[in-house]
């Protein structure tokens, strides 16, 4: 739990009204019959604590006050460099999820959270595992830059399985792109804050999200390099139940600590009135 | 020399990872004898997966950075079969630093089928080990050349190459994931490597058409570990021309242009019409 003073309470839960997600009809956490209205006005997140999972728009909306999201380079398009046909051709699976109304794993902009201006950058999952690819990397990269030179806080919203393996190595040096402009960000002395969400992996792990300044995880989210999947392949290891957990990243010194949605905005608002100087 | 380009990837891959294939250490003691390895990330421990240490090369002291993979089983279990923890990229950078602090080029050489992927690395934050050196190579005000000897894997292979300039060893890969552990991620069939390598595009040919790297140094007819002496003279003399420009380079030249060459790295894919200024003319 965090500490806020009640200058922060006043912040909203939600910056928008969330729109609608697929949701089970009841908790599995509680088991309780969900209120589909109620639980979006509660940043989707139980009484009993269950987090359903927000992607894309959701958390757009969630970040960004009431019509001041103003999305950037969306018209960056990806293409299919190796002409790529495994399992199947990466162009269809492109056009598939661009007919699905969704625009790449990353989209970035601007807003205000509470009334401060910020930048924001958010993964979706959705979106080929929420894979870091040269479009997800190009507007990272120009998004930080924008907010290093404008010295606007920038706020990540990670959810990603890691570098895009149908965009091959030009995808891993992504990793690259974007930390050097982290690196500049924080040279600048802007403040920037990484959202873990579930899950964080591979080259997104392993490149901007846990650059943060402060690093901030979900309950629940998984956050590691490589995969349990992967990790039991290799070596045959036994996982402990709360492997790669937030919880564990945060007895590991990975995250600063693991806040739940409900109180995201508020501490969000408070560390932005705290790092700005 | 001959150029064989009558191998399939597969077989390029074979060579990269031959038994035989000169390693690391094999190149640094050539081009410098007086190598002197040094240890230890300062924070509690040593990776062996990573040489470092400080060599005479050229007229000149020069920090060698290298994964080292072993020659027979009892080295390469001691190595980690050149699969690094963080208390590797901690120690590179830890070198890095120092090498900043004297003036030193550095050298990396790159050869890891990826960072090590078990739970150790995982409980000690490798993620978060390699984020921060990739980050922090744009900062070391010291020239940096990388080159990829074996395997280039993954973003354990980034974290240490990181260079104003990046060059291959003919028959060696440059890979987002080795071709297993992609068949794995797209297919969940390792099984299907072959063909998923060929997809990749992870030759040097491949990266060099890309604009990734900037050489791709010609190997011995029949590969590097069929002649270490020439493999090291060839990429010696790559290496040497390389640093000779680059350590007559202003600092704040030599990091802007490393900045932008991995900013812009895939402007030679012409993406889109509205993809990005391109790299601008560079140091020599
Ligand atoms: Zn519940």
């Amino acid at each position: 739990m965090i500490t806020l003073t009640p200058a922060y309470k006043d912040v909203p839960l939600v910056g928008s009204p969330l729109p609608e997600i697929p949701l089970p009809t009841n908790c599995p956490g509680c088991g309780v019959g969900l209120d589909r209205e109620e639980l979006a006005d509660r940043a989707y997140v139980c009484d009993c604590g269950h987090h359903f999972e927000m992607r894309g728009e959701a958390w757009i909306a969630f970040l960004a006050d009431l019509d001041s999201w103003a999305e950037r380079w969306a018209d960056i398009r990806p293409h299919d460099l190796l002409n790529w046909r495994l399992p199947k051709p990466y162009s269809l699976v492109i056009d598939q999820l661009r007919s699905e109304g969704l625009n790449e794993a990353v989209r970035t902009g601007t807003c205000r959270l509470g009334g401060r201006p910020v930048w924001a950058g958010v993964f979706d999952f959705r979106f080929v595992g929420g894979t870091l690819s040269i479009v997800a990397g190009e507007r990272l990269a120009r998004g930080l830059e924008a907010a290093a030179s404008e010295r606007v806080p920038y706020i990540l919203v990670a959810a990603s399985g890691g570098a895009r393996m149908q965009e091959g190595v030009l995808a891993l040096l992504q990793m690259a792109k974007v930390n050097a402009a982290v690196g500049r960000l924080h040279a600048a002395g802007v403040p920037y804050f990484s959202v873990l969400t579930d899950p964080t992996f591979g080259g997104t792990a392993a490149s901007l999200a846990l650059l943060g300044d402060v690093n901030v995880a979900e309950p629940g989210a998984k956050i590691g390099f490589t995969g349990p999947r992967v990790i039991k392949q290799a070596t045959y290891a036994d996982l402990p139940a709360d492997f790669q957990t937030a919880d564990f990243q945060l007895a590991r010194g990975q995250v600063d600590m693991v806040v739940p949605r409900t109180e995201l905005r508020p501490l969000l608002a408070h560390l932005v009135d705290l790092y700005s100087t | 020399m001959t150029k064989d380009d009558t191998l399939t990837v597969w077989q390029v891959v074979e060579l990269a990872r031959h038994p035989e294939r000169p390693y690391a250490l094999d190149y640094i003691r050539r081009w410098a004898p007086d190598f002197v390895e040094l240890h230890g990330d300062r924070l509690g421990a040593d990776d062996s997966a990573l040489v470092g240490g400080v060599g005479s090369w050229a007229g000149r002291t020069v920090m060698f950075l290298g994964q080292q993979k072993g020659r027979n089983f009892p080295e390469r279990v001691r190595r980690n079969f050149g699969m690094m923890h963080p208390e590797g990229y901690r120690k590179a950078m830890r070198l890095a630093r120092q090498a900043a602090k004297f003036r030193f080029p550095v050298v990396c050489l790159i050869d890891t089928p990826g960072a090590y992927p078990g739970a150790a690395a995982e409980e000690r934050g490798i993620a978060a080990a390699i984020a921060h050196s990739i980050m922090e190579w744009f900062w070391l005000p010291i020239p940096v050349v990388a080159a990829v000897i074996g395997e280039g894997g993954s973003g354990g292979a980034l974290g240490m190459a990181v260079g104003d300039r990046v060059v291959m060893l003919e028959n060696s890969i440059y890979s987002v994931a080795m071709p297993e552990a992609a068949a794995s991620i797209v297919w969940r069939d390792n099984s299907r490597k072959v063909e998923v390598a060929e997809q990749l595009q992870i030759t040097s040919r491949d990266l060099l058409a890309m604009g990734v790297v900037e050489e791709v140094v010609e190997e011995p007819a029949g590969g590097a570990h069929t002649d270490f002496d020439a493999t090291a003279k060839a990429l010696e003399r790559t290496i040497l021309r390389y640093l000779e420009a680059l350590t007559r380079t202003p600092t704040e030249e030599l990091l802007q242009h490393r900045y932008e060459r991995f900013r812009y790295i895939d402007s030679l894919i012409h993406a889109d019409a509205d993809f990005g200024p391109k790299v601008g003319s560079g140091p020599a």
